[in-house]
């Protein structure tokens, strides 16, 4: 069913059907055979709705739906031309349309490596004296990964399995690195990222709020990585991930004094003997100085192979959960990494049904973020039904009504530079490089010899201009990055947390009103340019302007407002500057801060 | 030497600046109680954090816990001080007179030898990483819904790099972080750029506001709430950027703070903290004597035993020190045994630091090291302790919890206590 075609009487009817279904006691069950998973998932929450006797938002606007997908899969809020196109589209199924080309457009992939570089890395930063994967070539990596649909579960088994020295996945080992290698750092994190399960206060003794969450399991992670170390290698200027063959793992409880020993063991799991090795057999390549040893038997290696499989309590949960927090803005348990039998997930039968498909479809990420946009949930407005008082909405956990996000870092940065147009501008220049340097290339070669060429790489042939967009993306982003630094810097989040949700701070508001940098991104854009030729049509000025910052057309006191502010102005210079004082009041408007 | 036990300055007269000044934060206190304060608690001026923190570890033998007859003793001899039987280093002759003013701790037992981790450990009183810090616990305990400045400002110079700022706001977040003043400068981007005028503001500001209010329609009004604060708290934040302007202070006041580092800083300190600042960190560096101990011990002493009592004593003269709780640490202590270079390392095993002001029995010095100072023989502490005492000092429970993202987090770790013996 698609969503923006979706009137008003067929969303009450399926409400009336599953209201009839509770009924009768058959709540429909996920995986009923036909039904699209999406609509599975919004019979769910359309459910608990009704028990809960909560009154939805309606279905948001193209623009407002426009806006949130691009953040969301691509990374950046979309161009005026893009806006204007989507808005102005009246084919049936266009919603549908416009999430399958996100996610097959490079920006998803740059975006993906985003989201997961600072879902694994947490904005950390090695204080080893070392020399650390560049963050640009891990970034990298999980670009390409995800241009290539990389399933979760190879994902994390790369990056678990990772010292750094392979050929293709050696930037994996930054989930290692960048935390110095540090046993107790990498047990905690191991534990909250990929299994969903902060056992922090388990390191010192069991947690005294959370039953299952047991000092020996803490240590039972802990004992996959206890023997790692970083190793330095000055003549290649890379550090490694090294691995003793011995070291044994005890602890004692700081509140009881119980002590207790443990071998390698996922929570819940049996745990694991190290096998049998011969005396002086330890090593397949010695620890020497200079040499960096690798052990016969690697409990790393145990690690990469056993934690990333269904079976692992928590993998496939955990993963579900976040992809939806992703979207949503929340988890369905929350905090992400708080899964424990007291705080159960908001739908457990949404959450069980997600996690499921997700196992069924072989850990397709790209796969479950589809189904995940395609859902009426996500496509909900952020603005309240008239019936709830804006003073009181709805709880978070019934996605009744879209979770008002803040930008991240990297959204807040790269939409500045897509609206101001150095974005667009940039990646234009170099995939008319591009282009160039490949007709130069066709034209210099035979008419026959490009025949042939053709024909031989027929399969290939049609995926050229894809790999062309994919270089000329790759490369207009990695250059413009240098000039987000420092707005990256006061945007991020502090190292080793997760997301607590909108916290502006005072810098940021600073950094917005007066920095340097805010002066140089809002003194000359291509944008201002092309609105400084429209400033005899107000109306239309404004409209573009409105489509290129905020995603929408101005309503009528906006517009009115814009045509005031150009009216006292005299002269081109003047009118320019109107023009970039009002652009910059929008930036910093909570309405571009935030995803809505 | 002052007779008068120290708990007498409680009831002491105050300067009328000091009265007028109190009265005035009583009365903004009691109109906007915060929500970690009592109703009660919220009509006395809200307390203070002073941090003054001797980065690189000081030598206990050469301050606060001397050995003379010792072999690891050093060249200095002790001296008397105003508690009677109590003796300091020489190198702290000022400190010695006020010592009654002040309780110190001589049985620090921490364990931690390293710069980072040590830093982190003492002011987050954790060992596990992600919690925040004392100032950004303090920003966040103790923030009013009228306050414009930040809750917590931070100071340190810039080169050589000084480990003062591992550990920050931690899973609190950004809103708590420290403002940090860098060799004296104010915070970044706290001035219009000249570029844009005063009609650029304007205009832009009426945009905002219009967007904002239009963005309104149909969501919560707490939604962008504190967004829209954030713009509140930058406009006066540069309104008031003079409090970060040194030179609004006498010339006399400066000269008797001290022509340093230290001393400007411990001047800026009193500035932020009279203004409204809840907690303000000050670095002293330097003190990683392992190279020539006595040599670098005689001069960081020298700034900071001057410096620290000419704020004890004009804190007390303007009524500050009742509300004001001024701790003096570092991340760990140094090695009895000498080294080779006639230097100490680092150490973590016995160790001193010490309390003063608001909160506070002042003339205790509790527990005792060995004949060596290798060892803690009676009222060990370790750093989870010291957080809850310090909290406890400034009317805050440790044994609480921050409520954050959904989940609660003990205020200090639930297997430390408060040290009664120096609590008033």
């Amino acid at each position: 069913m698609e969503i923006s075609s979706l009137a008003p009487s067929t969303t009450q009817q399926c409400r009336v059907l599953v209201a009839a279904l509770l009924l009768v006691g058959a709540v429909p069950h996920a995986g009923q055979a036909g039904t699209p998973f999406p609509e599975q998932i919004d019979r769910i929450i359309d459910a608990a709705h009704l028990r809960d006797g909560v009154r939805p938002a309606g279905v948001a606007d193209d623009a407002e739906f426009l806006r949130r997908v691009y953040l969301d899969l691509a990374g950046v809020v979309p161009t005026a031309v893009q806006a204007d196109a989507f808005c102005g589209d009246s084919a049936e199924g266009k919603r549908r349309r416009l999430v399958d080309r996100l996610l097959a457009a490079p920006t998803f992939s740059l975006q993906m490596s985003r989201v997961f570089d600072a879902m694994l890395v947490e904005r950390r930063v090695a204080t080893i004296k070392s020399y650390d994967f560049k963050p640009a070539e891990w970034q990298d990596w999980l670009a390409t990964a995800f241009r290539g649909n990389m399933s979760w579960d190879r994902l994390a088994a790369a990056m678990l399995q990772s010292d750094g020295t392979s050929d293709t996945e050696a930037a994996a080992a930054r989930f290692y690195l960048v935390r110095d290698v540090e046993p107790h750092l990498l047990a905690r994190d191991i534990g909250r990222l990929f299994l969903g399960r902060d056992l922090q206060c388990a390191q010192c003794h069991d947690d005294p709020r959370i039953k299952t969450y047991r000092q020996a399991d803490y240590y039972g992670l802990y004992a996959f990585v206890s023997r790692l170390k970083h190793f330095r290698d000055d003549k290649k200027k890379l550090n490694f991930v090294t691995e003793k063959a011995n070291g044994d793992v005890s602890f004692t409880s700081a509140f009881s004094g119980a002590m207790g020993e443990t071998n390698p063991r996922l929570p819940g799991g049996e745990m694991i003997a190290d096998p049998p090795v011969a005396k002086g057999k330890e090593y397949s390549v010695k620890p020497e100085k200079g040499q960096m040893g690798i052990p016969t038997y690697s409990r790393r290696l145990q690690l990469a192979q056993r934690l990333p499989r269904k079976q692992t309590t928590g993998f496939s949960r955990n993963i579900a959960n976040r992809l939806w927090a992703l979207m949503l803005g929340r988890g369905l348990v929350h905090p992400l990494d708080m899964h424990h039998p007291d705080n159960p997930p908001s739908h457990p039968e949404l959450l069980k049904s997600l996690t499921e498909r997700f196992e069924q479809t072989g850990f397709d990420i790209r796969g479950l973020l589809r189904e995940i946009a395609l859902t009426r949930a996500y496509q909900r407005s952020s603005r309240l039904p008239d019936e709830v008082d804006p003073k009181r909405p709805p709880d978070p956990s019934e996605f009744a009504v879209a979770a008002l996000r803040p930008l991240t870092a990297e959204q807040m940065g790269w939409s500045v530079l897509q609206v101001t147009g150095r974005l667009p501008s940039r990646i234009e220049r170099f995939d008319r490089k591009l282009r160039e340097a490949a007709d130069k290339q066709k034209t210099g070669n035979t008419p026959e010899k490009a025949e042939e060429t053709d024909t031989q790489k027929a399969g290939n042939s049609e995926r050229r201009p894809d790999d062309r967009n994919w270089q000329a993306h790759r490369q207009a982003y990695r250059e413009l990055a240098r000039e987000l630094s420092s707005l990256l810097t006061v945007f991020s989040r502090l190292p080793g947390q997760p997301d607590n949700g909108f916290q502006p701070s005072v810098d940021q508001a600073l950094f917005l009103l007066n920095s340097e940098q805010m002066v140089k991104f809002t003194k000359d854009f291509p944008l201002l340019d092309r609105l400084t030729k429209l400033a005899d049509q107000p109306d239309e000025l404004a409209t573009r302007l409105y489509l290129s910052v905020l995603s929408r057309r101005p309503a009528v006191e906006e517009r009115q407002e814009v045509a005031r502010l150009l009216e006292g102005t005299e002269n081109r210079d003047q009118r320019r500057e109107v023009i970039r004082r009002i652009t910059w009041g929008l930036l910093v408007s909570a309405e571009f801060r935030l995803n809505h | 030497m002052r007779n008068e036990p120290a708990g007498h300055q409680l009831v002491a007269p105050i300067s009328r600046r000091g009265l007028l000044r109190s009265t005035l934060g009583g009365a903004v206190g009691a109109a906007v109680a915060g929500r970690s304060v009592s109703a009660a608690d919220a009509v006395k001026p809200p307390r203070k954090l002073l941090l003054l923190f001797l980065s690189g570890g000081a030598s206990q033998l050469e301050t606060f816990d001397p050995k003379p007859d010792s072999k690891y003793g050093g060249p200095f001899r002790p001296i008397a001080t105003a508690i009677p039987g109590i003796q300091v280093g020489e190198l702290l002759p000022h400190t010695a007179r006020i010592l009654d003013r002040l309780a110190v701790i001589r049985s620090v037992n921490t364990g931690e030898t390293s710069h980072f981790r040590g830093h982190y450990l003492l002011q987050s009183g954790r060992k596990v990483p992600g919690y925040p810090v004392l100032g950004s616990v303090m920003a966040q305990l103790l923030e009013r819904p009228g306050d414009e400045l930040p809750g917590y400002v931070t100071m340190r110079r810039q080169n050589p790099q000084a480990y003062t700022d591992v550990g920050d706001a931690g899973f609190l977040g950004p809103r708590y972080e420290g403002v940090m003043i860098i060799d004296g400068k104010p915070p970044a981007n706290i001035r219009r750029p000249e570029s844009v005028d005063v009609a650029a503001v304007t205009t832009r500001d009426r945009i905002r506001r219009l967007t904002n209010k239009r963005f309104l329609e149909r969501r919560s009004p707490r939604s962008i709430q504190s967004y829209t604060e954030s713009y509140q708290k930058a406009d006066a934040l540069m309104r008031r950027r003079e409090v970060f302007d040194l030179e609004q202070e006498s010339a006399a006041d400066r000269a008797r703070y001290g022509d340093h580092h230290f001393g400007r800083n411990c001047l800026l300190a009193r500035r932020l903290l009279e203004a409204g600042v809840h907690c303000v960190k000050v670095a002293h560096h330097d003190w990683d004597a392992h190279f020539e101990n006595f040599h670098w011990q005689r001069q960081r002493c020298l700034e900071f035993d001057r410096t620290f009592v000419t704020l004890m004593d004009d804190f007390r003269d303007r009524g500050l020190l009742d509300e004001t709780l001024v701790v003096i640490m570092g991340e760990m202590g140094r090695t009895p045994r000498i080294n080779y270079y006639g230097g100490r390392d680092h150490w973590g095993d016995a160790w001193s630091m010490a309390f003063a002001g608001c909160g506070i029995k002042p003339g205790v010095v509790l527990g005792k090291t060995n004949e060596l100072g290798t060892e803690v023989t009676d009222g060990a502490v370790d750093a989870g302790d010291l957080f809850h005492t310090i909290l406890a000092a400034m009317g805050l429970d440790a044994k609480g919890n921050h409520q954050v993202g959904g989940r609660d987090n003990p205020i200090g770790d639930p297997a430390s206590s408060v040290i009664q013996e120096v609590l008033a």
